[in-house]
């Protein structure tokens, strides 16, 4: 079969998945629904291999015509090009691993059916947004995420303890990141006056070949509205307080949608759109980005500090990274930034699916105090657990020493200040991930008799994706070796990326010296080390555990506190708005708006037999007739007087 | 003819119906013309005019008594059926079903409604518009609750004063004109000065029944007061007349006061979508918040409505459908919590999707639908509206845009303080087989336009060609 048939099929599989989950999946057993959902995606994955293997040429697929007005067409329409297809890969791939996880870790819940359903449903508009050939498919996407985010995030709904929490996380989420999509869709609005299309050939042709003159401040505009939209879906200042709170989801739902995919949405749509941001308007905007970023990076990596919760650690982890990523968008680096959204995407996952299976083995426990000693308790665990915390970390010749360190090295070359700070976010990061991972697996056990009796290793439907994800996150870093370990094929994801990727082909990056590049690859393993010696230190040899929040003090107290983020947000803008809600009913709609007419209602009322009528209630006739002689009248009046 | 006729026989026979057949028979009636209209659209060339009543005689005062469709024309006659078929259908396991006034009344609000849309004769289109006001009103007087008084003799005052503005207006410009049939009444050139008052006098009807901020203090009476049945027909189908009104009669006959009174409408119809949303938030009583809701949605369409283009107006008949059809859905919905628990207030709800998952999950779909996601019809007809207003003033537009967050606000709290958490009260019956049907075909309808709205366009688009011509 051709690309154009197969293409497609990637995106029909989760959707047909999901459809007969949906409709059927209630009356089917489990095993059932499980399967059909994860060899779905196993399938979609399968396929996207294939086109991967095929493509050569940027291909567009058309579907069909969504709207077609007089100023405006909106097609769904797919374009297949390297870009894209790199993200279909890692969407079904880490898709398929978490699918086949979720079997085995949701094997207790009421909602199965439903999750998987979701689930698929996530994975099918995830992949319109990134294979849609222009920004109304992105937005489709966009949105389609977002509201399965919101069913994921608030999945046990019923429950009668967290229930409402549950749910306000997933509203949160949800509003969050519709102030984004506003600014996004401003930025649409922009693109069409500006441009009158939407789709990203058309406007790389305008911007690259034509040159089609736009002002500084148009582009700039554009540029920030796009970056406001990645703002909420990429969980960056100000609008990341929502993701820490997605955590209330099922734990895979945290790997799938809140580390590996999701939230990289962001990220995909700065690089999809690189022609706009790389043109001279925008340079503001990549500023803007790089200095958002870089304080998120540090802002949520102090915050994980004191994070007791060990998905919430993993949560402000990601927003971390997320920045990050936003850094090295902002310096254009955005080869490097796919690069680390790859690594970050098995790392993170297997972080997040080896805390589900640590949860899974504690009954539920996510407090890092109640644990302690796992290491011989739950060993396939403990090691793919320590693999993802070395990769993260920044271990040396792992995936993300490689990912970032290509970042770091393109700050270098930026600035000294931004390479000092993100080399201040890395070892924070080392500090929080080696810090959760030696409290949890070293040690002696913290947690109740109950919970140290059901200690058990996770069935083999979830340790084999952690296995897989731990290989994946140990030699991720091939896939984009620097020039000092190879002759040829360095790079070799950049230039993929940038083989048949609109703009990106036209991105020049000067290739670093041999010696900056060990010089900096030195530096980052010794402050790798040195993190690792102090948090041994602390966390192993003379363990000083974590202490509750009510002991803390100074830096430490407001690092638990999230920095209050959550308290000024509330004080600025929810209670406002909620007191002009209350007070805008009580006062100006009830008794300013309503005087006005109650006022007339009253004259009327006071002048004689219509009120004595009406307070008898024996009105209903009276009504009647009084609507029937209005149309009377007019009639009589027409049939007389002659106009 | 017969789509209208039909109504009007089934709203008389009602009356002789005995008790215990009425359900069956209102069901058959709004079948019968729901499957009339639709076989009128399949045979409709989208292109044509079609006339259904035009005796060819002009009375001494100009009236015409022209009747007919286009393509707009009879996209509302089957939005008319099938949301009465929808209504009908929602009501079945309802006291009121069994009642013969009742029947009647809504049989005739079926009639005098594809009266409106289907005059093309000033005079008719008021008679007709003016017709509609009994049956709603009746429906509220007869069956509503006890706060109902107070609130149809507020709804009475305004839609009075309404009426007359409008009344006024068309004298005022048949004076220049032959007869009072349409196009006789769009080609009158007007002076700048008596536009305005023309387009004042329809406009002020219009914004009444719509209802257009600061008009709209009836409304979250009027629409609590009604029983369910008559809240559906006031928001899924009166206010939908004023917009058609808008487009078909407002726009055209005073064209020459748009310069200046575009303006006016946007700014108003924004205003609403933010006050009216921010009133939403804190509402308790759902049916009052749901009332709120429609003001905010309805002002984002009649802004569109008056901003004149082949894109903004095919966006106006995209999201009247989609109003419609949510706008059904939501206030069954609000009235299964009052049917099952006797309260409609969100503090006395709650763990209503554990007991009731067919209700949770079709509540959900229309409370999803309702913030407009995608694959629903919501999405593409909001993106549509907030570009139109957006392309006519930036900041307008970003104002407007705020409805997708705070549309957000309030349909998920009131979802989630209903269906979330722990059941405060039991039990709590799930979707009767009428209710559940309801909901499927509101469903099925929104995703089908969510995904190919272009069957909506391809309806309407052509016909909306034509009286942007006249205009011009």
């Amino acid at each position: 079969m051709s690309i154009e048939q197969l293409v497609p099929l990637i995106l029909a599989l989760p959707l047909i998945g999901g459809v007969i989950n949906g409709i059927f999946g209630k009356n089917l057993p489990k095993q059932i629904v499980g399967s059909l959902a994860t060899i779905a995606m196993f399938a979609s994955f399968g396929i996207a291999l294939l086109v991967f293997s095929q493509l050569h040429e940027a291909k567009t697929i058309n579907l069909f015509t969504v709207l077609h007005l007089e100023n405006i067409t909106l097609n769904a329409r797919l374009l297949v090009d390297n870009l894209s297809i790199w993200m279909v890969l890692i969407i079904t791939g880490v898709g398929s691993l978490i699918h086949l996880f979720s079997m085995g870790y949701m094997s207790h819940d009421e909602g199965y059916y439903k999750f998987f359903t979701y689930l698929n449903l996530f994975v099918f508009a995830m992949l319109i947004l990134v294979l849609g050939s222009n920004y109304f498919m992105l937005f489709f996407g966009w949105e389609g995420v977002g509201i399965c985010s919101y069913l994921l995030i608030g999945f046990h709904y019923s429950d009668a303890e967290k229930g409402m929490l549950n749910g306000l996380a997933a509203r949160k989420a949800f509003i969050m990141n519709r102030i984004g999509d506003l600014g996004m869709l401003i930025g649409l609005f922009l693109l069409l006056a500006q441009f009158g299309t939407l789709e990203y050939t058309e406007l790389a042709d305008k911007i690259i070949i034509d040159q089609v003159p736009v002002t500084t401040w148009m582009m700039f505009g554009i540029t920030l509205c796009l970056f406001i939209g990645a703002t909420g879906k990429s969980a960056q200042i100000p609008l990341f307080t929502w993701l820490p709170d997605a955590m209330a989801g099922p734990t895979p739902v945290s790997a799938l949608i809140h580390a590996a995919t999701m939230v990289t949405a962001g990220i995909f749509l700065v690089v999809r759109s690189n022609f706009l941001f790389e043109h001279p308007g925008a340079e503001m905007t990549k500023d803007i980005m790089l200095y958002i970023g870089l304080a998120t990076s540090l802002v949520a990596a102090f915050i994980a500090l004191r994070q007791n919760d060990i998905k919430k650690v993993l949560a402000y982890s990601t927003v971390s990274q997320l920045g990050l990523l936003f850094v090295s968008l902002g310096m254009g680096a955005y080869t490097a930034a796919m690069f680390h959204v790859t690594t970050h995407a098995f790392f993170k996952a297997l972080l997040f699916l080896g805390s589900g299976s640590v949860i899974h083995a504690m009954s539920d426990e996510q407090d890092i105090r109640m644990m302690g000693g796992l290491k011989s308790k739950i060993p396939v665990t403990h090691i793919t657990f320590l693999i993802g915390t070395l990769a993260i970390s920044g271990f040396p010749l792992m995936s993300g020493f490689y990912s970032k360190d290509e970042i770091i090295g393109h700050a270098f070359e930026h600035s000294t200040l931004i390479y000092v700070l993100l080399m201040i976010s890395a070892m924070l990061t080392a500090i929080y991930m080696l810090r959760m991972y030696f409290v949890v697996f070293h040690g002696s056990f913290r947690g109740t008799k109950d919970q140290e009796h059901h200690l058990h290793e996770s069935p083999p439907s979830m340790t084999l994706p952690l296995i897989v994800l731990a290989v994946l996150s140990i030699f991720g870093g091939i896939l984009n070796l620097p020039g000092i370990f190879l002759k040829n094929g360095t790079h070799w994801l950049s230039h993929h990326l940038a083989h048949n990727t609109r703009g990106l082909d036209l991105i020049q990056h000067s290739e670093m010296s041999a010696n900056t590049i060990l010089g900096l690859m030195a530096v980052a393993v010794a402050a790798f080390l040195l993190v690792l010696i102090i948090t041994y230190r602390v966390y192993v040899v003379r363990p000083q555990l974590p202490v509750n929040d009510e002991q803390l003090r100074g830096w430490e107290l407001t690092s638990a506190n999230k920095l209050y983020f959550d308290e000024i947000y509330n004080t600025l803008f929810v209670r406002p708005i909620e007191w002009m809600s209350v007070k805008g009913h009580q006062v100006f709609e009830l008794v300013i708006l309503n005087g006005i007419i109650s006022g007339s209602t009253k004259t009327i009322e006071y002048s004689g037999e219509l009120v004595k009528k009406w307070q008898t209630g024996k009105t209903d006739w009276y009504i009647l007739w009084m609507v029937f002689g209005i149309v009377g009248l007019v009639v009589y009046y027409l049939l007389t007087v002659n106009i | 003819m017969e789509l209208l006729i039909i109504p009007c026989l089934f709203a008389l026979i009602a009356l002789v119906v005995p008790s215990n057949f009425m359900r069956q028979y209102a069901l058959i009636g709004g079948a019968v013309s729901l499957i009339l209209s639709v076989v009128a659209m399949v045979s409709f060339d989208v292109t044509g005019f079609k006339t259904i009543f035009d005796p060819h005689m002009v009375t001494s005062f100009g009236l015409t008594f022209k009747m007919g469709y286009d393509g707009m024309s009879l996209f509302m006659v089957v939005l008319t059926n099938l949301i009465t078929f929808i209504i009908l259908l929602s009501n079945y396991n309802r006291t009121l079903a069994t009642n013969k006034s009742f029947t009647a009344l809504v049989f005739l609000m079926q009639a005098a409604l594809v009266g409106v849309f289907t005059a093309f004769d000033g005079l008719m289109f008021y008679i007709f518009w003016e017709i509609t006001l009994i049956p709603v009103f009746l429906i509220a007087l007869w069956f509503g609750s006890s706060e109902r008084k107070k609130a149809l003799m507020k709804f009475f005052i305004y839609t009075f004063v309404g009426s007359l503005a409008m009344l006024a207006s068309l004298m005022a410009i048949k004076a220049s004109a032959a007869t009072f049939a349409h196009e006789d009444l769009v080609a009158v050139t007007l002076t700048a000065k008596a536009a305005y008052w023309i387009f004042a006098g329809f406009f002020l009807a219009f914004a009444i029944k719509i209802p257009l901020f600061p008009f709209h203090t009836w409304q979250p009476d009027t629409y609590t007061a009604s029983p369910m049945a008559g809240t559906m027909l006031l928001s899924a189908l009166m206010l939908k007349m004023a917009l058609y009104g808008m487009i078909r009669w407002l726009v055209p006959l005073a064209p020459e006061a748009l310069p200046d009174m575009t303006k006016i409408v946007v700014v108003l119809g924004i205003i609403g979508v933010v006050y009216a949303g921010v009133l939403a938030i804190k509402q308790s009583d759902i049916k009052r918040l749901f009332a709120f809701a429609s003001i905010s949605h309805v002002g984002l369409i009649a802004a569109g409505a008056i901003l004149i283009s082949h894109d903004n107006w095919s966006a106006v008949f995209i999201q009247m459908a989609n109003h419609s059809l949510v706008a059904v859905g939501l206030f069954l919905a609000a009235d299964i919590f009052e049917q099952r628990l006797g309260t409609r207030n969100l503090n006395d709800l709650g763990g209503i999707a554990k007991q009731a998952p067919k209700f949770a999950f079709m509540f959900g779909v229309l409370a999803l639908a309702s913030v407009s996601v995608p694959l629903s019809s919501g999405f593409i007809g909001e993106f549509m509206l907030l570009k139109g207003v957006y392309s006519y003033n930036w900041l307008v537009g970003v104002i407007a845009g705020t409805t997708l967050i705070i549309g957000a606000v309030y349909t998920l709290r009131a979802y989630q303080l209903s269906m979330f958490g722990a059941p405060k009260a039991s039990p709590f019956a799930d979707l009767a087989l009428n209710e559940w049907l309801a909901f499927l075909i509101i469903m099925v309808l929104i995703l089908v336009f969510g995904v190919y709205p272009q069957a909506m366009i391809d309806f309407v688009g052509p016909s909306i060609d034509n009286l942007i011509q006249t205009i011009k």
